[in-house]
């Protein structure tokens, strides 16, 4: 999970802050080289050591680094697959939410020793969820945060996401026909 | 477990068949369609009509030999294979059974490939009950290209790595000449192919009274400046290297005319010896070089050859230096 956390980050800050950006933290975090490859294993912690030293160089909070890489994986069109991987959860933003419990288990048929964060998800009310985001990194409810709010984008809902304290999202949906949705072809356009 | 289960006995419409089962295939005991599932309707098209006989709506694949719905069930109820008769023909699999109070049959189906299906009949998450495995499959699959096409990239540069890691195991730093390893190699197997080819053993004269007086600075200087002009006088497909402080070699490849091969290290000798300036101080170098043809060594042995070029090397600087000789 480090590993493709680290070349999101990666990627995020080339594509959006360019370059000489990434290099400027590359350098400031010590590291060798400016690439990290997703399919390769780094040392436990460094993406977190990475996105804050991002936010150094960058002056913004980590916080908001780790919601932006979500965001960006889902919305930026060379990671599609992302956005196509979570559509299958389900033909509405509410079913996508429950699915969220499923996703580890399908992650790790893809990837057997991906280690993915544990999600549970509590309906506390009408439209109301809270989402329990347990993993070794301290970005990840970050980064899911931001995921869901794109995701809400892409169903059409209008919702309230917050990430708070102790690895919680709460999840207000307020209009779940806000918008309209993107399109969501099960088959493949690649092929 | 066995006990009477008639009073269990259930009654479904065939819309609730439909949203439980839906490539279910319901025929009268005709063996003519009585109910087809929606998304199994979908994939029929034309044929999906009601009282269409199953033999012209499936070519049976397995068991072999069987054509009509009674041979499939009678030999293989639990486990079948069709082909859809549509034009786009699709691969199925399936079980059945005839429902033992009217004799009326129940089929229900999946995609071998769901894969291919959803591409080729445009299927929603809508078109598969909530239990079907179609979407897990759907998800796996493009996890799993996307997998690849991650390795793929970094096998890609990987290979970048390593080939740009070699080329820099065999290059000279300073000069961005080749160095001796890279002689070596290239020497073993132009010896080995017993290729045509002139090696030149080539050492600058007075260098070290330049590295002494001027600096280790003004040394490098001079030894950039020889590299370029190296590269210069050759080919792209010959090879000079830097081998050690000043020594040089240079292979030209398929050449080894004495006439061609003395006028190119003529051509260096001038070169070299043009003065130089290096912070304001004028300096000037000569070279030596020792030229071997490969046609002057039967045995054609690297080792060998080397030798050659060395002693006409020491030829060279014997005969008073800033000279080619030609072993020959």
């Amino acid at each position: 999970m480090d590993a493709l956390l680290l070349r999101s980050v990666q990627n995020y800050v080339l594509d959006t802050f360019g370059e000489a950006r990434w290099k400027d933290i590359c350098d400031a975090a010590g590291q060798p080289g400016p690439t990290f490859e997703p399919m390769l294993r780094y040392p436990p912690g460094l993406a977190d050591r990475i996105a804050e030293t991002a936010a150094e160089v960058l002056g913004r909070p980590v916080h908001a680094i780790w919601e932006d890489v979500g965001t960006y994986l889902v919305t930026s069109p060379a990671h599609e697959g992302v956005r196509r991987l979570l559509r299958f959860g389900g033909v509405s933003f509410s079913d996508f939410l429950h699915s969220l419990e499923e996703l580890p288990g399908r992650a790790r048929l893809a990837l057997p020793d991906l280690d993915p964060p544990e999600i549970l998800l509590s309906e506390v009310g009408p439209d109301r969820f809270e989402l329990r985001c347990r993993s070794k990194l301290k970005g990840m409810p970050r980064v899911l945060a931001g995921m869901l709010m794109a995701m809400a984008d892409d169903y059409g809902a209008l919702c309230l996401i917050e990430a708070g304290k102790d690895e919680v999202v709460t999840i207000s949906v307020l209009d779940s026909r806000h918008s309209r949705a993107r399109a969501f072809d099960l088959a493949f356009p690649g092929r | 477990m066995r006990r009477d289960l008639t009073g269990a006995r259930l009654k479904i419409d065939s819309i609730t068949l439909a949203r439980f089962m839906p490539m279910h295939l319901l025929l009268g005991a005709d063996g003519c369609a009585q109910s087809v599932g929606p998304t199994l309707a979908q994939v029929l098209q034309d044929k999906a009509r009601l009282g269409t006989p199953f033999e012209e709506m499936f070519e049976v694949r397995s068991p072999g030999g069987a054509v009509t719905v009674h041979e499939v069930l009678e030999r293989a109820g639990h486990r079948f294979r069709l082909w859809t008769r549509t034009e786009r023909r699709c691969g199925l699999r399936g079980h059945g059974q005839s429902l033992p109070w009217d004799g009326r049959i129940l089929l229900n189906l999946t995609f071998v490939d769901p894969v291919g299906a959803v591409r080729d009949h445009g299927l929603t998450d809508a078109d598969f009950a909530a239990t079907d495995m179609a979407t897990e499959v759907l998800f796996l699959a493009e996890a799993t290209s996307a997998v690849t096409r991650e390795l793929k990239g970094l096998n890609l540069r990987l290979e970048g790595a390593r080939i740009a890691a070699e080329e820099e195991a065999m290059t000279d730093p300073l000069t961005g000449l080749r160095n001796r390893r890279a002689v070596d190699l290239i020497l073993d197997r132009l010896c080995a192919a017993r290729s045509n080819f002139g090696l030149m053993h080539m050492d600058l004269d007075h260098f070290k009274a330049v590295n002494d007086t001027l600096g280790h600075a003004a040394g490098d200087f001079v030894l950039e400046r020889v590299g370029r002009i190296l590269r210069d006088q050759l080919r792209s497909e010959d090879c000079a290297a830097r081998i050690g402080g000043d020594e040089f070699v240079l292979i030209v490849a398929g050449r080894s005319e004495a006439a061609t091969l003395k006028a190119i290290a003529n051509r260096i000798i001038a070169r070299v010896g043009e003065p130089m300036e290096f912070a304001g101080h004028a300096i000037r170098v000569s070279a030596s070089i020792g030229i071997v043809r490969s046609a002057n060594c039967p045995s054609a042995e690297a080792a060998q050859v080397s030798a050659a070029a060395d002693r006409a090397l020491y030829a060279a600087k014997h005969a008073g230096r800033g000279r080619a000789v030609l072993a020959d």
